[in-house]
């Protein structure tokens, strides 16, 4: 009776600490760290590599860090940078083709990507402007962001910042003659 | 500036009617019908013959209520100028200061007259001008463009950050009446250049410059039988309102120029010419 008591305890430790064991293994996520280099071309390196193992999940923090390092070294150069990393990311499944263009298209295109829709302006556009228009000027900063600090394309933000207030111009007279026909 | 604080109504300042109404009107008598050639282009029609035809007439009525003005005003300028030379400020009892002071006040209500008679011709031409502008804005921006065709027309083949050719006029940005003429002309002058960009943003221009234009046309006819009334008693005991001094001053400010609303449009600093990278990624 004690000898089978003895060998029972002695099973139930084993299987203890083998759950214990796999349970840790399956817990352990990957580390993730942002990358610690001031150098782009490194930075989007060690990117890469932890996308790649595991970290796919945080690619909008990643993606932040790396703008935030370019800012640190901005030039022209840097926008064809993040278009190969983004491609990059396509290629690997991590991002969608057109998930991959808002990103690179947000701060580094004059075009809005708010303004991406379907259907008219009357119909769809003028019943929620001022949304729009907020949208708008967030992506402005972030075009500031991107044309401007990171890449020394300031034409191309001045031509976006004049594209805003042309479309302010514009929906505000077209939604004003919208409206009337109502 | 006031221009007219008789007729002044909440809400309403009294010179912005005229600041907004002349050069508004005067674009029309600057634009030849080639200044709309780019309009016939087959995509986006805003400035057909009948809008064209409507700015025109506009600015042939505003045209001549502007030159009824100036007439009357600089005789107000001569009058006010004798006035002031007579020393009358404070000897409002003599005799000859009263005559003086009916005078000008005879010129100011000849000034309100000239603005009720034309007013309603005003009214007409411009709300022509704004119902045919605002049937366009709905039909070629409003149903047939998304948002999205609406900002590759605005951008046109200019995406690379270089600057569309035409100046960009704000319609109620308050700039003086003689520099708005010339800004206008120059816009008519390269207008052989635009093309739907500008244009699209020309005709918004014009036509929330037209609405609220129209809506303050509206308003100053019901306060000039006010003010008219008010002046003409004031012809009874030949006195100056404070209120003339300064319609005189602000009708001439608007017509001649006012300095200090000498607001030019902020243009960008030139950029970076170097831009040969095109992503795959962009649309």
């Amino acid at each position: 009776m004690n000898t089978s008591i003895k060998a029972l305890a002695s099973g139930s430790a084993w299987l203890v600490l083998l759950a214990l064991t796999l349970s840790g293994c399956a817990s352990s996520p990957p580390p993730c760290n942002g990358p610690r280099t001031n150098k782009l071309d490194d930075a989007v390196s060690m990117v890469q590599r932890a996308l790649s193992d595991g970290c796919a999940a945080d690619f909008d923090r990643y993606y932040n860090d790396l703008l935030t390092i370019a800012e640190g070294d901005p030039k022209a150069e840097n926008k064809r940078v993040f278009s190969e990393f983004l491609v990059w990311s396509t290629d690997q499944g991590i991002l969608s083709q057109r998930q991959a263009k808002e990103h690179y298209n947000r701060y580094f295109n004059v075009k809005f990507v708010t303004l991406a829709g379907d259907y008219n302006n009357c119909s769809h556009t003028c019943p929620r402007r001022d949304q729009v228009m907020q949208s708008m000027q967030r992506e402005l900063s972030d075009k500031e962001r991107g044309l401007m600090k990171i890449s020394l394309d300031n034409s191309g933000y001045y031509r976006a910042d004049e594209l805003y207030q042309e479309v302010e111009l514009v929906l505000e007279a077209t939604c004003t003659a919208c409206a009337a026909s109502r | 500036m006031n221009l007219l604080p008789v007729l002044r109504v909440p809400g309403a300042p009294s010179t912005m009617w005229v600041r907004h109404l002349i050069p508004g009107l005067a674009l029309a008598f600057f634009l030849p019908p080639a200044a709309f050639a780019q309009a016939n282009a087959p995509t986006i029609r805003l400035f057909p013959t009948t809008v064209v035809e409507d700015l025109r007439q506009t600015s042939s009525v505003a045209k001549e209520m502007e030159t009824g003005l100036q007439e009357v005003i600089g005789r107000l300028d001569q009058q006010q100028q004798l006035y002031n030379e007579s020393k009358c400020d404070g000897a409002e009892s003599d005799p000859g200061c009263q005559r003086l002071a009916k005078q000008l006040g005879a010129t100011y209500l000849e000034m309100l007259g000239i603005m009720e008679e034309r007013l309603p011709d005003m009214e007409h031409t411009v709300n022509n001008t704004r119902l045919s502008l605002e049937k366009r804005l709905r039909s070629e921006i409003g149903n047939k463009m998304t948002s999205w065709t609406l900002q590759e027309t605005l951008l046109g083949g200019n995406k690379q950050g270089t600057k569309p050719p035409a100046p960009t006029m704000r319609g109620r940005s308050g700039m003086r009446l003689s520099e708005r003429f010339r800004q206008y002309y120059q816009l008519v002058a390269s207008s052989s250049s635009q093309n739907d960009q500008s244009l699209a943003v020309l005709a918004s221009d014009i036509y929330l410059d037209m609405d609220e234009t129209s809506e303050l046309i509206a308003r100053t006819r019901e306060e000039i039988a006010r003010a008219t009334l008010i002046e003409q008693l004031n012809q009874s005991f030949g006195t100056i309102t404070p209120e003339m001094m300064e319609v005189v001053g602000g009708v001439k400010s608007v017509l001649f120029g006012d300095e200090t609303a000498n607001v030019q449009v902020a243009g960008p600093p030139p950029g970076s010419i170097e831009q040969a990278y095109r992503s795959p990624l962009e649309n």
